[in-house]
């Protein structure tokens, strides 16, 4: 199972050699949630950096496409296909379509967040000849077990760690909420500080973000994945260590949690704020008691 | 082509009304595989019943198969697919590819694809062309001029939302309500909990004050842009809200019903005459989306105000007697005689009047209309026709 880490700057590469991890992801002008948009002259050099590691590429392409995006789209894979990445990791299958026409398919993750659920999902790419789907972040330990019970030479991951996202507007909620207030501030966009916490949710603060492509909630607690890891890693390819709105020093250790670097006991007495997402959370479909307002 | 006025139904009744006061076509749920538990509840039975209704008058049934299924909701899939195909239902719309997969090999079912996939372009429209899908359900965050761009590069069908409530977030993508409540959004249970109050901080500062931030959307109305949409090529307008009431359907169906059709006729009243109309049946803060750009603060809604209908319904007609000029209707609001009213009939007619006698089932004369669905008659020298909807004017 390989290791993923998010790099926030080309310095970091040795680093993250250092904690043994296998692939870096990195944010491209077509990320959203991110830690640093790198352009293509900077992906090239941490790609020529870390082949220096041993370490592999991966690029993220997770907003969604509009018309717009099409042709600086193609264009940016064009360039993309010359260099040697190894992975593109997309949240609309848009990027799958433009990839094809590239010859690209076969660097394709799909991680849309919600829409792999199912073993399905596996036999639908299975046809389409992309590099691996992402498990969806909503689903049980269980689902996911039978989800790979299914025998597959698609690569499948799951993003085990870190503060998961769970709303994506194209509306500028925070900026709209300023006017509305009539409060001038000149830091909305790309600023990491802003938290919502609902009425009757007193203890529970959702990070959200503000970006030039909308807005994006985040759960409450950070998800950790140490005991479940341990019961798929057989059949997990890749996993996804999330590192937004975490500390340098945090995301390090977490990194060095799943390489068996730190104990689990070390890491929740320094850390906090941490669940086991949905794991053994099953959802309903339908209406349950709960303290809706 | 015309272009389609697809409409909501949430049960029987709303869906042969919506037919009956002007829509093309609508989209149900069934008991399983579509949002909107609550208003998911056709059987085989009533869909087939709907079916044979919708066709003997030229027109269609969707049924939503829209959750974003797991593998423990597949049960049964395959033979509840086969049997709407043998009902004869016009479309589904899915979001999984479980669904779209097993609809294709097993079935001739036509495929539109729903809005919970966001497709904002059309090179995605067409992957899911090639693919089988007759019918894409655009997102509701492009712009006209986007919805333009794609009519003009795609081959797919396309249709597009024009009225009613709107998800903040992309469709599909959302799972605050799995993760605040345990209800799943995709599957049917969203809790709606972007419509929540929340107080917003700035580090530890708070910002707000009295949970003020919020996220909702105001509903959308694009009365302006029908004529634009029909000439852009889009095949099907769609209205939200398979939650609404009887009087909601059959009012909001009827508005668009006038003004696509005199759009037609090249007879195009004021719009505020067809906003007028929808008024009568709900009257909420609306918006024009993302049609012009990126939603502002007049798109969002601040205050949870919500105003009241301009006109109440009070009351279904269920039969005429001619001869004693006698309309026998069913009670929905409290009324009494004397109050002045507005029949609306699904052939556009409206008779205003006013009531002057009232009485129970058993002929026995009363003042006031005051139980629902209490079973009355009305002295009334039109003629009316059963579905007519009856309107308390304020």
């Amino acid at each position: 199972m390989n290791l993923i880490a998010r790099l926030k700057d080309v310095t970091e590469i040795e680093k993250l050699n250092q904690l043994s991890v296998d692939i870096v992801l990195l944010d491209t002008v077509f990320s959203v949630r991110v830690l640093n948009r790198f352009n293509f002259k900077e992906i090239n050099k941490i790609v020529f950096h870390c082949k220096n590691f041993n370490i592999k590429t991966y690029i993220s392409i997770n907003k969604m496409i509009h018309e717009e995006d099409l042709k600086p789209l193609k264009l940016f894979l064009e360039k993309i296909e010359k260099i040697d990445i190894n992975g593109i990791v997309i949240s609309d299958l848009t990027v799958y379509a433009l990839a094809k026409q590239l010859n690209l398919e076969s660097k394709i993750i799909y991680q849309p967040g919600t829409m792999n659920t199912e073993t399905y999902s596996i036999k639908y790419f299975e046809k389409h000849s992309i590099k691996g789907i992402t498990l969806s972040r909503e689903i049980t330990l269980d689902e996911i077990k039978e989800i790979l019970f299914y025998k597959t030479n698609l690569e499948l991951s799951i993003i085990g760690h870190g503060y998961l996202d769970m709303f994506y507007s194209k509306r500028k909620l925070l900026t709209n909420y300023f006017t509305y207030k009539n409060i001038s501030k000149k830091d909305i966009i790309d600023n990491y500080n802003y938290r919502l916490n609902e009425e009757i949710r007193k203890n529970d603060f959702y990070p959200i973000l503000e970006d030039k492509y909308g807005t994006y909630i985040f759960r409450s607690h950070k998800l950790i994945s140490w005991n479940e890891i341990e019961i798929i890693k057989s059949k997990i390819t890749d996993f996804f260590i999330e590192r937004i709105f975490m500390e340098d020093e945090e995301y390090f250790d977490s990194i060095k949690l799943y390489n068996g670097n730190m104990d689990i006991e070390s890491f929740l007495i320094k850390y906090n704020n941490y669940d086991l997402g949905f794991y053994y959370k099953p959802t309903q479909m339908v209406k349950v008691v709960s303290n809706e307002s | 082509m015309k272009v389609e006025l697809l409409a909501p139904a949430g049960n029987l009744e709303k869906a042969k009304i919506a037919l009956l006061y002007g829509a093309d076509a609508v989209y149900v749920g069934g008991l399983r595989f579509s949002l909107r538990v609550r208003a998911s509840n056709f059987t085989l039975e009533m869909l087939n019943e709907l079916v044979l209704f919708a066709h003997k008058r030229n027109k269609k049934v969707y049924v939503t198969m829209n959750i974003v299924t797991h593998d423990s909701d597949l049960v049964d899939l395959d033979e509840y697919l086969i049997n709407l195909d043998k009902i004869g239902v016009d479309a589904i719309i899915c979001t999984s590819f479980a669904i779209i997969e097993r609809a294709k090999l097993l079935t001739n079912l036509e495929i539109h694809l729903s809005t919970q996939f966001s497709v904002s372009n059309s090179l995605l429209a067409d992957y899911f062309y090639n693919e089988g899908i007759k019918r894409v359900v655009l997102a509701r965050e492009l712009t006209l001029f986007e919805i333009k761009e794609i009519s003009e590069n795609t081959k797919t069908e396309l249709e597009v939302f024009i009225h009613g409530g709107m998800c903040v977030s992309y469709s599909g993508r959302c799972t605050l309500s799995n993760y605040m409540v345990g209800r799943d959004a995709n599957r049917g249970g969203c809790a709606h909990s972007c419509r929540w109050l929340y107080d917003l901080f700035d580090g530890q500062e708070k910002i707000s004050s009295n949970h003020d931030f919020q996220m909702s959307s105001k509903d959308l109305e694009i009365t302006q842009y029908i004529p634009k949409l029909i000439e852009l090529g889009v095949s099907s307008l769609k209205i939200e809200g398979r939650m609404k009431s009887i009087h909601y359907v059959a009012t909001v169906v009827l508005a668009y019903r006038m003004l696509i059709d005199d759009y037609y006729n090249n007879s195009l009243k004021d719009l505020n005459y067809y906003r007028t109309e929808i008024k009568k049946a709900e009257n909420r803060l609306t918006s024009i989306g993302f049609l012009e750009g990126e939603p502002t603060i007049s798109e969002q809604l601040y205050n949870s105000r919500s105003e009241q209908p301009t006109k109440e319904f009070i009351g279904i007609v269920k039969g005429y007697d001619s001869f004693k000029k006698l309309a026998f209707i069913e009670q929905r609001n409290y009324f009494k005689v004397g109050d002045k009213i507005e029949i609306v009939s699904p052939n556009k007619t409206f008779i205003h009047t006013t009531i002057k006698t009232l009485f129970d089932e058993e002929m026995k004369p009363i003042d006031v209309a005051r139980h629902p669905l209490q079973k009355l008659y009305i002295n009334m020298r039109y003629e009316v026709k059963p579905y007519d909807m009856i309107r308390r004017v304020k």
